[in-house]
């Protein structure tokens, strides 16, 4: 893990949840690589390192873990912009809701989401599906390389 | 008659004399009484005919009204002089009428009883003094008959004429016609002659 | 048609007349007879009475004059011929008339004569019997005279018919089998707008032509109204369903809300719950741990009913879109679907050939999901957990489903199907209650029933059928 490199962006803004997944995300030990977003806007904001985040240097999260409810601008407007933008296209992004329409897993796929996870009620459940989700998106996949335009 | 020629040939042949003679008397007798008989039956039948005949002759005739005015219901047929006739008349007349009366007969001997009858038939016994009979009657509304021949000649109404073996008449219309009598012309058609010479 | 009608009843008339002329003219023959024969016998009473032949005979001469006597014998009362008259010489004697009873003349139509003898009574009694034949020249003279008339106008009177009824054809057949076409027309095509034309003005016809027009102005007026009341309905029923499926939507957007807003709010009770009892369990005696165990099932318990819940409005709302499905291809989905529920048990799935339905796959799907969930849950405590479907041997539109499990009391059969109703305690099996309501909502909306069998602790049978268009169609040809 480099130093400043974020593994994970997560875009949530029920603060409850973002601690529930922290504690399920904590036997990856990369507290201190996961941003958490609590709106869309500084979601975007922060991966284009633009506002606030300006004097970020560019680079992509190994990947994006997004929630569909959020404030200001929608997870799938979220998931457009990051589709939309050649240097952002690439990275992963798995959306996790607790909304079992059908529309939204529709959607999101069409939008070229990479997977797709509903948010167990049970606890249990939850911290498996966590685990399961850190462990594949984290260990096994392979992320893709930075953006450049050579690359491109 | 034919029957009397038959029988009377028949009977010309002979035999032996005295059987013969018995036979023929015999024969004979039964001749004369079969045409006897006829003859009376004839007779008879002739006089059945002519009391027939006078009855309907009251059929014929019309009477002036009021003659005879003496008689009351019955219609008198008269027979004067021997009757010819004998029960035949009454026979004839039994049950019978003439113009609504009961017809009665009469058998009279005087001339002058005559005129109480309508019809008055005059025997043949009567021809002596048939004039007096005649004169007798005259006028009184007799209608006169007689088979006495030439009677309708001198001065009778209706005269019988035996022809064969039919009773024929003949009427004296004008004689009838004088004595107040109509004769019908149906009675006239089916008389052998007509006198209008009184 | 009409023609032989009239011409038959012409002959009828015709031959009435004919008839009743020919009788009446035999009649008048023997009236006549009867006078010229009573004549005669006046004539000769006095010949009869004085046997005078010949005046008799020249009576009866007279009777040269009248053409049609061909002979006439004058009989005295004893039967003999008195006198005679032949007009030809004749080849036999006439016998002697017999009177009937108390007739005074009797008589006898020939071919070509009548005979005809009359008593001749005098003064009332009987003196003899005239006898005489005549020829019917006469008669039939007359007759043939009246046939030829009748027979011309019978004929006359056909024609006239014949004229009358082309003239009438043309005024009155014609305009009426016009009106009958158009009516005809009408009620094929069912197009209202057209009308009879009438060529006359006045008469009864024209009358007729005219209601009828006028009848028709009145349906088409009908119609159009019946029209705008079909308008204005269908317009209604547009805005009604626009209504309806506002409210669909709103529902929708509700239930869509609901289960981000529901779920969240439980995830968090049950995920720090857990954190208490991971973090600080050891620090709680024995009751601070049941409190929070207690509180965690609350929590999942309330997900479960939400879930289940937000689905059986989902599916209620769905329409029933039908197609041909392979019911054993659904079976088979929902067993996989279920393996997470059964894992690690062995259960012994005997699945017989099932038919192709004619109904909503996903729907379905759900339905056998639900079924066989319900068939491994209560199966959970059986040694050798035997679950069967198939279809019944009675009726081969009727599925069942059937487990060995725990059973259930037969007394409560109808409460099954009931929203929230459950049959079991909670903590023998979890449940909501909701499963079953929602596969009866499915079913009912295919048309069909379901209904149940228990036993308790000998196992449930559950049978459905869905609906007679076209339930069971055909068998699928496992190739």
């Amino acid at each position: 893990m480099a130093n400043g490199e974020v593994e994970i962006l997560y875009v949530e803004d029920d603060d409850a949840d973002v601690e529930l997944t922290l504690i399920a995300l904590e036997e990856f030990r990369i507290a201190n690589a996961i941003h958490v977003a609590r709106d869309g806007v500084e979601a975007l904001d922060f991966l284009f390192s633009r506002g606030p985040h300006s004097n970020r240097s560019f680079s992509l999260p190994k990947f994006v873990l997004l929630d569909l409810k959020l404030p200001k601008i929608s997870g799938l407007e979220v998931l457009q912009a990051i589709r939309n933008d050649e240097r952002t296209r690439t990275v992963p992004v798995v959306v996790l809701t607790s909304s079992k329409e059908q529309v939204d897993m529709i959607d999101s796929y069409k939008l070229g989401v990479n997977s797709y996870i509903q948010k167990p009620v049970d606890f249990e459940q939850f911290q498996k599906t966590i685990r399961q989700l850190g462990l594949y998106w984290l260990v096994v996949n392979q992320a893709p390389p930075m953006y450049s335009p050579s690359t491109a | 008659m034919d029957k009397i020629t038959q029988v009377k040939s028949g009977v010309s042949y002979k035999r032996t004399r005295s059987h013969r003679l018995g036979i023929l008397l015999l024969l004979s007798a039964v001749w004369f009484l079969h045409v006897a008989t006829v003859l009376m039956a004839e007779q008879a039948n002739e006089f059945q005919v002519k009391a027939a005949y006078l009855y309907n002759f009251g059929k014929f005739v019309e009477w002036p009204a009021g003659v005879p005015a003496s008689q009351g219901d019955s219609f008198v047929v008269c027979v004067l002089g021997t009757d010819p006739f004998g029960s035949t008349l009454d026979s004839t007349f039994s049950n019978e009428r003439i113009k609504g009366k009961n017809v009665l007969a009469r058998r009279i001997s005087k001339p002058a009883d005559a005129t109480s009858c309508r019809i008055l038939f005059i025997s043949s016994s009567e021809s002596p003094r048939l004039k007096e009979i005649l004169a007798a009657v005259d006028k009184a509304g007799v209608l006169t008959v007689s088979d006495i021949p030439q009677f309708s000649r001198v001065g009778g109404m209706i005269q019988f004429v035996v022809d064969g073996s039919k009773v024929r008449f003949e009427i004296n219309r004008a004689r009838a016609e004088g004595a107040g009598l109509t004769v019908s012309s149906e009675l006239l058609k089916v008389a052998s002659v007509v006198r209008v010479n009184p | 048609m009409n023609m032989l009608v009239s011409a038959g009843a012409l002959l009828l008339a015709g031959g009435a007349l004919y008839a009743y002329d020919m009788v009446s003219l035999r009649q008048s023959l023997v009236s006549n007879l009867s006078i010229e024969a009573e004549i005669i016998g006046a004539t000769s009473s006095s010949a009869l009475l004085f046997n005078d032949p010949n005046s008799a005979r020249r009576t009866l001469s007279v009777l040269n004059e009248s053409p049609h006597i061909t002979a006439a014998v004058i009989f005295g009362i004893d039967g003999k011929p008195f006198a005679s008259y032949f007009r030809n010489p004749p080849t036999a004697l006439p016998p002697k008339p017999v009177f009937k009873d108390s007739d005074t003349q009797t008589y006898s139509f020939g071919r070509n004569q009548i005979a005809f003898a009359r008593l001749v009574a005098f003064e009332g009694k009987p003196i003899g019997t005239v006898y005489m034949e005549s020829d019917l020249g006469d008669m039939r003279d007359r007759l043939e005279r009246y046939a030829e008339i009748l027979i011309a106008v019978m004929l006359m009177s056909l024609m006239a018919a014949l004229v009358i009824s082309s003239f009438s054809r043309r005024s009155i057949s014609v305009p009426i089998v016009h009106l009958a076409e158009v009516a005809i027309a009408v009620s094929r095509n069912k197009d209202y707008s057209v009308r009879a034309t009438s060529s006359e003005k006045r008469g009864e016809l024209a009358v007729l032509i005219h209601a009828f027009n006028r009848m028709l102005d009145q349906i088409q007026l009908h119609q159009e109204d019946a029209r705008r009341a079909h308008d204005e309905l269908d317009h209604r029923v547009r805005e009604r369903t626009a209504q309806l499926a506002a409210a669909n939507k709103e529902l929708e957007s509700f239930s869509y809300s609901v289960s981000h807003d529901l779920r969240a709010p439980l995830r968090h009770i049950d995920g720090f719950s857990a954190m208490l009892v991971q973090s600080y369990g050891n620090q709680l005696d024995a009751n601070g741990q049941k409190y929070l165990q207690r509180i965690r099932e609350g929590a999942k318990h309330m997900g479960q009913l939400v879930d289940d819940l937000l689905n059986m409005a989902r599916l209620g709302r769905q329409d029933v879109v039908r197609r041909q499905t392979d019911a054993n291809l659904l079976v088979k989905n929902a067993i996989s679907n279920l393996q997470s529920e059964y894992e690690g048990r062995q259960i012994d799935w005997r699945v017989t050939d099932l038919p192709v339905m004619d109904c909503d796959p996903g729907l379905m799907k759900q339905v056998f999901i639900n079924l066989l969930s319900n068939a491994v849950k209560y199966t959970r405590r059986t040694q050798q957990a035997v679950i069967e479907i198939g279809r019944s041997p009675e009726n081969e539109n009727v599925i069942y489903i059937r487990d060995n499990g725990a059973g259930f009391e037969q007394q409560y059969a109808h409460k099954l199907f009931a929203v929230f109703q459950r049959l079991h305690r909670a903590e023998d099996f979890e449940g909501t209650g909701v499963g079953l309501a929602t596969v009866d909502r499915i079913i009912r909306k295919h048309g069909g029933r379901i209904w149940a069998q228990g036993e308790v602790n000998r196992g449930a049978t559950f049978f459905f059928t869905l609906s007679p268009s076209g339930d069971i169609v055909t068998e699928l040809n496992h190739g």
